[in-house]
């Protein structure tokens, strides 16, 4: 059945005739080393629970964060994408989260330009000391993009072109 | 628009002066009145060069090739070609001394089919930003705090529901034959090793298919953003004729209408909106 689904138009429309039963999304955490990735590592110490959907990879600053990851993050297995850095003025490297800011919205506004939800695309700042916050942040993800079913859109591997 | 004799007469006369090496400038292609660029060494061969409005093509793209590194070279732009050639010598590419520029007070170019470009219909800098000499009458527009005119094409598809542009933009990524015609064409593609050609990073898609198409164009799009000045020369080089513009416009009209800032390439040392930041930037987006 995935296999005829080309796109996402039916999977914005109608996510249970697309989604397998027991179907899981995978969604590409980002964390930035110094806060968010302190901030899950303390929502695990606190046994504060939270989705395992979440696959985590842990960058030094958020401006680490290249648009290629979501690009390709989201051409080949998440379903959706969270990125997660220091708030504003708490940034390890001073400024990166500044520059990265900008980044994200033009990434963000250019996916959902091209046809991908709104909701696929997620950015949020979590501070080391916000274990709780993380889990909810997760949380949303999860349910958002269990809203949106499975990603078809810009995977077709048509060589015979 | 016909600037023919002014530039045969500069040409003619930095050649005899001995200040430059090469002058790039348009010639007719041979076929049909349509021009194609050419770069010049021998001062007989002057009086091939033509200027009318004809002359699409953004010459800045030769300053790339070896025929002008560390070479003196004239130069003829028009006013998007000048702001990619500021940014050029922003990013230290090109040295301002080893240039002599011929800039164009523009009053737009058309197709192939004889139509004024939409790019030249929408032109905020019609004036060459960069020159040594300038050729017509200035506009006087104002280019660091005009109002900015949103492209009809993003307004029409911004307004579409994501379904139907997602189906748009398969098509168009579908209909890519990864060529890189467009990234070539590009003033300012000008890496030696470009990221969406290594064949072994295993971060990179190399095939040609949509998602490799979708992952290419993508990645060189925001490459581009904030940087790029609407000069059109990759939809002109495109042989699959892709609304290439949209992914860049897109860009361009997030980074106006959100961070305030003016177009690329218009002040000398500016390097484009992402090597900068504001602390009033939107957040609302962020969790």
């Amino acid at each position: 059945m995935e296999a005829e689904v080309k796109d996402q138009l039916v999977s914005i429309e109608k996510p249970e005739l697309i989604a397998p039963p027991n179907w899981e999304p995978v969604i590409m955490g980002i964390l930035c080393n110094w806060c968010s990735y302190a901030g899950s590592d303390l929502t695990g110490t606190s046994r504060i629970q939270y989705p395992p959907n979440i696959r985590i990879i842990r960058v030094p600053c958020s401006s680490r964060v290249d648009p290629w990851f979501l690009i390709k993050s989201l051409q080949t297995t998440a379903d959706g994408v969270l990125v997660s850095g220091c708030h504003p003025g708490d940034c390890h490297y001073i400024s990166g989260n500044y520059f990265a800011r900008r980044r994200f919205l033009v990434t963000k506004k250019l996916l959902n330009f091209v046809g991908f939800h709104e909701n696929r695309i997620q950015f949020s700042w979590v501070s080391a000391a916000e274990g709780p916050k993380f889990a909810k942040v997760v949380n949303k993800v999860t349910e958002d993009i269990k809203k949106l079913g499975p990603l078809h859109l810009y995977k077709k591997e048509n060589f015979e072109k | 628009m016909n600037y023919t004799k002014e530039i045969q007469d500069i040409a003619a006369k930095l050649f005899a002066e001995g200040k430059i090496d090469v002058f790039v400038g348009y010639r007719v292609n041979g076929f049909d009145d349509n021009q194609v660029p050419v770069l010049i060494t021998d001062p007989q061969d002057v009086s091939k060069l033509v200027f009318t409005d004809k002359s699409v093509f953004n010459l800045v793209n030769y300053l790339k090739n070896d025929h002008t590194r560390r070479k003196r070279v004239g130069l003829v732009v028009k006013g998007c070609d000048s702001r990619s050639l500021n940014l050029m010598l922003t990013e230290s590419q090109v040295k301002r001394e080893n240039l002599y520029v011929v800039g164009i007070c523009c009053e737009g170019v058309v197709d192939e089919a004889g139509q004024k470009m939409q790019n030249c219909t929408d032109c905020m800098v019609p004036d060459a930003v960069v020159s040594d000499e300038l050729l017509g009458t200035p506009s006087g527009s104002d280019t660091l705090s005009g109002s900015y005119k949103m492209n009809a094409d993003i307004a029409m598809l911004a307004e579409k529901p994501l379904t139907e542009r997602a189906a748009y933009f398969e098509e168009v990524f579908e209909n890519c034959i990864r060529c890189n015609a467009c990234r070539h064409s590009c003033p300012l593609c000008y890496c030696a090793k470009c990221c969406i050609d290594q064949e072994t990073a295993t971060l990179y898609n190399g095939a040609n298919t949509t998602s490799g198409a979708f992952h290419a164009l993508m990645t060189w799009s925001l490459h581009l953003a904030g940087r790029c000045v609407d000069c059109r020369n990759c939809e002109k080089a495109c042989p699959s004729h892709l609304p290439l513009h949209l992914l860049h416009k897109q860009n361009e009209s997030v980074i106006y209408e959100n961070f305030q800032e003016h177009l690329a390439g218009v002040v000398t040392g500016d390097r484009g909106a992402f090597y900068k930041y504001s602390l009033k930037d939107p957040d609302d987006f962020i969790m």
